[in-house]
């Protein structure tokens, strides 16, 4: 497959080692792998808290007609675009990231907390996520 | 009934107590020892069978409670009485404590139509089969009100399965019953094993000219005691434990022991119906053989027909809990298409057979 | 007419759940119209404890993962710091590794048709696969001093080096004989069959849209497996089990399949141990054990899907961050589609021929 022309046509995007990092437009780069290329299975969606507290998320792509993985990034800070109607297994990622780290995803009517229950303040994940409670508390200079 | 009714008369006219308390203790003393025995053997079928369901899955089952085990159940049963009755929220509770207590009545009642031996049953009515037709699909009514009075959706869902299980699997057993029937020209239940009788033992049982009807009722009955592979109403993987999800304590134990009674009380039906009740297998009694026509002789046979019928029905129940450990359970769909699109055909093919059989003169 | 439908909580303490799934189903009658899973109960914080621990502190949970199955996360998570660091493995240590992979993958297999099973209302084979189980389970104990959670890969190597061949012969010489009385048992069972042939039919366009992996993905007519490119098993003999039926059935089919395959890998590794000196490669000192900067990725498949672990590093001695993909939990958003149109009896069946484990999909 010739990523080049992938990148060319989205927008600022570039390719740094072996992931393509976009801009904008997520749904529609998801969405061209997956009719173009037949990169018709997401594997998992990788959430990064960065040190900006912004958010890299990277979609993990594999086409089994051809046997080849393509990771897509974008750096995104509170919402992201939802791509449940590509992948429904979006729902599953989704979830998770929006129950771990806050992110919205516009047009995922499934989300909700999932691990923590309804009422947690707070993802557990983010950097700066303090545990409400004091006897969950870590004593995070001391230990280890 | 009446030589055993006449010698107890006799033996109290001696005395001179009245007719009135002969006529009542003639049938009360049985019927307590009967009851006993039920519980008793009730006990032992719940060990039996976990027994067995070891032995099967290559296990030991219960071996530490008594030698062997052997006290497993009582303490169980101990266990149970001592338990909490808990009463959940939202339930009908009229209806809730009503359901345990009605569960035993039919099985109960239905002891009452057995011929144990050849003078005895408690009630000897000309049309004790259509009796046993009724008091079979009786527990059902106990089931649903559990279910119903509950208010679990798990119970409910136990409940509505049984319904449409026995109204389904009833057909099927009233045809085969009107096979009987045809074979024996009777309608009592002592007449039908008499009617088995042969000089060569078990080659007059009607297994043989009704077969096929014998596995039509097997399999229903089967499905009318909800046991495996038509356990859906308790179905435990799919309704936790169906009907009796809400019950504990020795409720739970009445709608547990009951089930079983009623297994024991069904699988001597059967043994009444296809394999001639309480008829030697061998043409004549064991005891005549070997103290010939004696007194005791003739007092013993009767306990030995109580043996025969029993150990018929034993071996019904080996099969059952056989069954038991090597099926997986049916769909409820499939259960219900079942009967209706195989068993019911069957048996009326079978009537057909039965029928030509009788009056074609090959009998 | 109005139709009533009413909430049905599968779950989370419900017999065959195994473990804490809840799933809030719609019904009309028995039947399902909406499936929501409802996740979160054994929810253990692995990814946020990785960021709290040094590199090998970490270690000995990966194995709680799944604690079926542990010692594919440690191999992973093993496998990833490996790749970092540069470590190239031995030959030997990597077949060690294959053999209990291998070993691990036919424990759980054997686990879920027992389970499996269970869930379809039969009892023995749980207790027959149980009893295999028992014989692998046995040998891990002996090598690792662990029954579940082995903690035996370390980073460059294994904590000791693999002894007591004969056992692993001795399983490999029973197991087989061993499948064929299952499929004897089950496969041929006409009532298994009808539970489980054309029942949650999983198209191969559905699995790939819900990111399904592994035996499932197989059972519905892809060739979709990560062994292929493992660098582990370069130069074992494999042949990927692909069926095309995409039901129920074939998922059952796929993991028996799936065994008889991880049998002859076994045999495989077996062969070339034998020939091979036993010395052994020594594992890294995993004090002061800093990642250089970079993000790491690996993925191995596992008993239930392709298992994956991303690293990122940003030079100290824990990692920046941490996130497992593991097979079961797209399993249970898939519930969401799959259970939808099918009666409840059957969606135990489809949910249980999914193969979800509860810890894997909580993390």
């Amino acid at each position: 497959m010739n990523i080049g022309e992938f990148w060319n046509i989205f927008e600022g995007a570039e390719l740094v080692e072996n992931r393509i990092i976009l801009k904008d437009d997520l749904h529609k780069a998801l969405q061209f792998a997956l009719e173009n290329y037949s990169f018709n299975l997401l594997k998992d969606i990788t959430a990064v808290e960065k040190r900006d507290k912004s958010i890299d998320l990277t979609y993990h792509l594999y086409s089994v007609e051809n046997d080849e993985d393509l990771l897509i990034t974008i750096n995104v800070w509170n919402e992201a675009e939802s791509v449940i109607d590509l992948f429904k297994s979006a729902i599953a990622d989704e979830n998770e990231i929006y129950d771990m780290f806050g992110i919205k995803f516009i047009g995922n009517e499934y989300l909700k907390r999932l691990y923590m229950p309804e009422s947690w303040e707070g993802f557990p994940l983010r950097k700066d996520y303090i545990q409400s409670d004091e006897r969950l508390a870590w004593d995070d200079d001391n230990n280890v | 009934m009446n030589l055993l009714y006449f010698m107890y008369m006799e033996y109290l006219a001696k005395y001179n107590i009245p007719k009135l308390f002969g006529d009542i203790t003639f049938y009360i003393i049985p019927f307590c020892i009967i009851a006993l025995a039920l519980l008793i053997i009730v006990l032992i079928l719940v060990l039996a069978e976990r027994k067995l369901l070891g032995y099967f899955t290559q296990r030991k089952g219960p071996n530490r409670v008594g030698y062997w085990g052997i006290l497993q159940t009582l303490a169980d049963a101990i266990k149970l009485l001592c338990k909490e009755n808990i009463t959940p929220k939202g339930v009908d509770r009229f209806l809730f404590n009503l359901a345990p207590v009605l569960v035993f009545v039919p099985t109960f009642a239905a002891l009452g139509i057995i011929p144990y031996c050849a003078e005895f049953t408690f009630v000897n009515t000309s049309t004790n089969v259509i009796l046993y037709l009724i008091l079979a699909a009786f527990p059902i009514l106990s089931i649903f009100l559990g279910g119903w009075a509950s208010n679990n959706k798990y119970s409910l869902m136990g409940a509505m399965r049984s319904i449409a299980q026995v109204i389904s699997y009833e057909l099927p057993v009233t045809f085969v019953l009107l096979s009987i029937v045809v074979l024996s020209s009777s309608t009592n239940l002592t007449g039908i094993t008499l009617a088995q009788y042969s000089r060569a033992g078990f080659a007059g049982w009607f297994i043989f000219p009704c077969i096929i009807g014998f596995v039509v009722m097997f399999v229903s009955i089967l499905a009318e005691l909800n046991r495996c592979p038509f356990d859906l109403p308790e179905a435990e993987s799919e309704l936790i434990c169906g009907y009796n999800t809400e019950y504990s304590g020795m409720r739970f134990a009445i709608f547990y022991l009951s089930e079983y009674a009623m297994l024991f009380a069904n699988s001597m039906f059967l043994a009444i119906l296809f394999l001639g009740g309480y008829l030697s297998p061998f043409g004549g009694y064991i005891s005549h053989i070997l103290l010939g026509d004696s007194y005791l002789a003739s007092i013993l046979v009767y306990f030995e027909q109580v043996f025969w019928l029993f150990l018929k029905s034993a071996l019904l129940i080996f099969i059952i809990i056989w069954i038991r450990a090597t099926l997986p359970r049916l769909a409820s769909f499939d259960l219900l298409k079942f009967s209706w699109s195989i068993l019911l055909p069957v048996s009326i093919v079978n009537l057909l057979l039965v029928v030509l059989i009788k009056f074609g003169g090959l009998l | 007419m109005t139709i009533t439908t009413f909430k049905l909580n599968l779950g989370p303490q419900h017999p065959s759940t195994h473990g804490v799934l809840r799933l809030i189903l719609e019904l009309e009658g028995e039947k399902i119209l909406s499936c929501e899973p409802d996740v979160g109960y054994l929810h253990r914080g692995m990814e946020k404890m990785a960021e709290r621990m040094s590199y090998i502190q970490y270690l000995p949970l990966v194995d709680r993962i799944d604690y079926l199955a542990g010692f594919f996360y440690s191999e992973l998570y093993c496998r990833i710091v490996e790749k970092a660091l540069n470590i190239e493995l031995s030959q030997r240590v990597k077949f060690i590794r294959v053999i209990m992979l291998e070993l691990n993958r036919i424990a759980s297999h054997l686990l879920w048709i027992g389970a499996f099973l269970m869930d379809l209302g039969a009892i023995s084979p749980y207790f027959y696969a149980f009893r295999e189980r028992e014989m692998i389970l046995r040998y891990f104990e002996k090598l690792t001093g662990q029954r579940m959670m082995y903690n035996y890969f370390v980073f460059g190597g294994i904590r000791r080096d693999i002894g007591y061949i004969e056992d692993i012969e001795e399983i490999l010489k029973i197991l087989p004989v061993k499948l064929n009385d299952y499929e004897r048992i089950i496969t041929e069972n006409p009532i298994f069959i009808s539970r489980t042939k054309g029942k949650g039919i999983l198209t191969k366009y559905t699995a790939l849209n819900y990111s399904i992996t592994g035996v499932n993905l197989r059972a519905s007519g892809i060739s979709y497996d990560v062994r292929n490119t493992d660098y582990l098993y370069e130069g074992l003999k494999y042949k990927p089990v692909v069926l095309y039926s995409c039901d129920a059935w074939a998922r059952y089919k796929a993991r028996i399949l799936e065994i008889r395959e991880s049998v002859t890998l076994i045999k495989q590794v077996i062969e070339y141990l034998k020939s091979c000196s036993p010395t052994e490669q020594k594992p890294i000192s995993p004090l002061n054990l800093k990642l250089p900067e970079g993000n790491y990725y690996g993925e191995i498949e596992a008993p239930r899907g392709m298992a994956s672990c991303y690293v990122e590093s940003v030079g100290e001695d824990r990692p920046y961050r941490l996130k497992w993909r593991t097979g079961s939990y797209y399993s249970v958003n898939l519930l969401r589609k799959l259970l939808v149109g099918n009666y409840l009896n059957d969606a135990i069946a489809i949910a249980g021929s999914l193969d979800i484990i509860l810890p894997e999909v909580d993390k």
